[in-house]
């Protein structure tokens, strides 16, 4: 019989007391996995939550607008440069953005990353009624302003469809059905969108297409709305790699939505990890607790083991290997119920979100369940290796 | 040989010191046989804890085949009871949560000797009649029993000295004769025996009985050939 098998019956045959131990160390696993799991599957949701913010960057011609001044007298502004952006650069932002983000993220797949929404906007007379005429990319524009929702109708899907701000239908007295005409253009309104409160409720849309037609811009574009969400790769640092190689262009990070979403994600992450170490802290506690008991139970035991010849160190071995066998049942233990536990959590914080099962987080939950109850059994085992023959023997 | 010079043993300080040991001197050869006994309180027992290391004595020496144990640190003690001394007591203690074949092999395991040594430990508990109850714990052992093993347990390290702690104390007679056999046999086998026990008629089982009265030797009486050890325990009754 060596040390470990002595142990290993030991502990088998005090299975009860064993099984405290070993729930008191699956009760700090189980939270951070829990946790962890529970992070890992939001991490999507809580990206796609920030997504609602709009667009992160945005793309315009560079025009210098020249501020003439005398003294302190203002005499308004003089416009510099060309006011529309030839069509190809989109791709070539495109390029840019994804790249960026691929880089940082070690993407390999070569599928469209960043949301980039082109846009036309062209001052027209529809019916007698001065409109903004606004050529877009339907799935696009759609994917950056979340909150869009179309109150009659669909999106446009053909070229000669269009989709009516709430205000623009009204005014225009026209809906779902009717025909309108840009610029001898005729389209058909298939959709009106909800009232959003913004300028998008007095503008008429018709694919880029169809607008850059009946306006004579073929080829052009006037800004660029560009959603890119990367962790690793501020929008700043992207919008300057586009000014520095893209001539023409005017590239600027909406800041204060880009820091205050990286900071969202930044507390969410440390909110997390705070929590998972309280939970581990709280667990350590009780296993140091536990096996205090443990050893304080076994006195006797000690004392009789030292008499027939044990060391100190054999005696803390004792308490080392029964601690890895206490942790692995732990880690085993707490990675069951921290797994079921996200299960139920997870869709409570995040609205229904279905967990996945995470197989990366078992051999980590065990090495730490290992890992605290080692921790936690130094000091009793030190202890415990106190123990002396006669006092032990004599208390009775 | 094991020789107690001069050993006194002191609790508590100054005028409300009480010793429990004054001045001790006793000298067991190998092979011997010796019944320490007295009335409670008489130091018998510390006596025995002073000669197994167990406790620190106040004055004199104790020397183990001319080597000094009273001083010896957490080490050397590890050594002795390794090698040198064992032990009976008489509340038997086995571990409860082990079987009697595996109590009989915990001094083998500590001193890293796994080598065939469950086939030794079940000789060991052939010895002494119990290889029946080899699987069974303690709980489910008698006393007599609990204490067969327990001097299985003693003898498996082939340790020279045995020391034992009033071993008949929490068994009936009958039972109590059968074990004082089995230190008999161990004693024939060549191990040394120091036995505490504050019953005459057990003490009559050693060779030698030294009496002790509140901590000083009284009476030291050499009974060998007066009793047979293979005797039927007649005394007992």
């Amino acid at each position: 019989m060596k040390i470990y098998q002595l142990v290993f019956r030991d502990t088998l045959r005090r299975r009860r007391r064993a099984l405290f131990t070993a729930v008191g160390v699956a009760i700090g696993v189980a939270a951070v996995v829990a946790v962890l799991t529970v992070a890992n599957a939001g991490e999507k949701r809580i990206y796609s939550e920030i997504d609602k913010y709009g667009p992160n960057m945005m793309v315009t011609p560079a025009i210098n607008d020249l501020d003439l001044k005398l003294g302190d007298l203002r005499l308004g502004s003089l416009a510099v440069g060309n006011n529309l952006i030839p069509e190809g650069r989109v791709s070539e932002i495109r390029q840019i953005t994804d790249g960026a983000i691929r880089e940082a993220l070690g993407i390999q797949d070569q599928e469209d990353i960043a949301t980039i929404a082109p846009k036309l906007f062209v001052a027209t007379t529809v019916n007698g009624t001065s409109v903004m005429a606004v050529g877009f990319d339907p799935q696009q524009e759609s994917a950056i302003k979340t909150w869009w929702d179309i109150s009659k109708g669909r999106y446009p899907e053909q070229q000669n469809e269009a989709l009516l701000g709430d205000r623009a239908s009204s005014a225009l007295g026209v809906d779902v059905g009717d025909p309108i005409s840009l610029n001898d253009e005729e389209l058909t309104v298939v959709g009106v969108l909800q009232e959003t409160g913004s300028q998008d409720d007095y503008q008429v849309f018709a694919p880029l297409g169809t607008v850059q037609k009946a306006f004579g811009k073929e080829g052009l574009i006037s800004s660029i709305d560009i959603r890119a969400l990367c962790s690793a790769c501020p929008v700043e640092s992207i919008a300057d790699s586009i000014n520095k190689s893209i001539p023409g262009v005017r590239a600027v990070a909406v800041q204060q939505i880009a820091e205050s979403e990286m900071n969202l994600v930044m507390k969410v992450n440390r909110f997390m990890l705070a929590l998972a170490a309280i939970t581990l802290v709280v667990g350590v506690f009780a296993v140091v607790s536990t096996m205090m008991s443990s050893v304080h139970e076994r006195t006797k035991d000690i004392g009789i083991m030292k008499a027939v010849g044990a060391s100190r160190g054999q005696i803390v071995r004792m308490f080392v290997y029964e601690a890895v066998a206490v942790g692995l049942i732990g880690g085993i233990m707490g990675y069951v119920a921290g797994t079921l536990l996200s299960y139920v959590l997870g869709p409570l914080i995040f609205d229904g979100l279905p967990m996945s099962y995470a197989p990366q987080y078992l051999l980590p939950a065990l090495g730490l369940a290992i890992a605290v109850a080692i921790v936690a059994s130094v000091y009793p085992a030190f202890r415990a290796s106190q123990v002396r023959v006669a006092e032990s023997l004599r208390a009775l | 040989m094991l020789e107690i010079k001069n050993v006194s043993k002191t609790y508590g300080n100054g005028s409300s010191s009480v010793g429990a040991l004054k001045d001790i001197s006793v000298q067991v050869d190998d092979g011997d046989f010796v019944a320490i006994t007295g009335p409670s309180g008489s130091g018998k027992s510390t006596l025995l804890s002073v000669i197994g290391g167990l406790e620190k004595i106040s004055a004199g020496e104790v020397l183990l085949d001319g080597r000094r144990i009273d001083n010896l640190n957490e080490k050397e003690l590890v050594e002795i009871r390794r090698n040198k001394v064992a032990y009976v007591f008489q509340q038997y203690h086995l571990i409860p949560s082990l079987t009697a074949l595996e109590n009989v092999l915990l001094p083998l395991t500590f001193h890293g000797l796994a080598d065939g040594s469950r086939k030794k430990a079940a000789a060991m508990l052939q010895e002494v009649g119990l290889e029946k109850r080899a699987k069974h714990k303690p709980g489910q052992l008698s006393g007599g029993e609990q204490q067969r093993v327990a001097i299985a347990r003693a003898l498996i390290n082939g340790c020279s000295l045995i020391l034992a702690d009033e071993p008949t104390g929490n068994v009936d007679q009958k039972t109590g004769v059968e074990i004082l056999k089995l230190f008999q046999k161990a004693n024939e086998d060549g191990h040394t025996i120091i036995m505490v026990t504050h019953s005459p008629e057990v003490a009559r089982r050693a060779k030698r009985i030294v009496t002790l009265r509140d901590g000083e030797i009284v009476d030291q009486v050499n009974q060998e050939g007066c009793e047979k050890p293979s005797g039927k325990g007649g005394i007992i009754q």
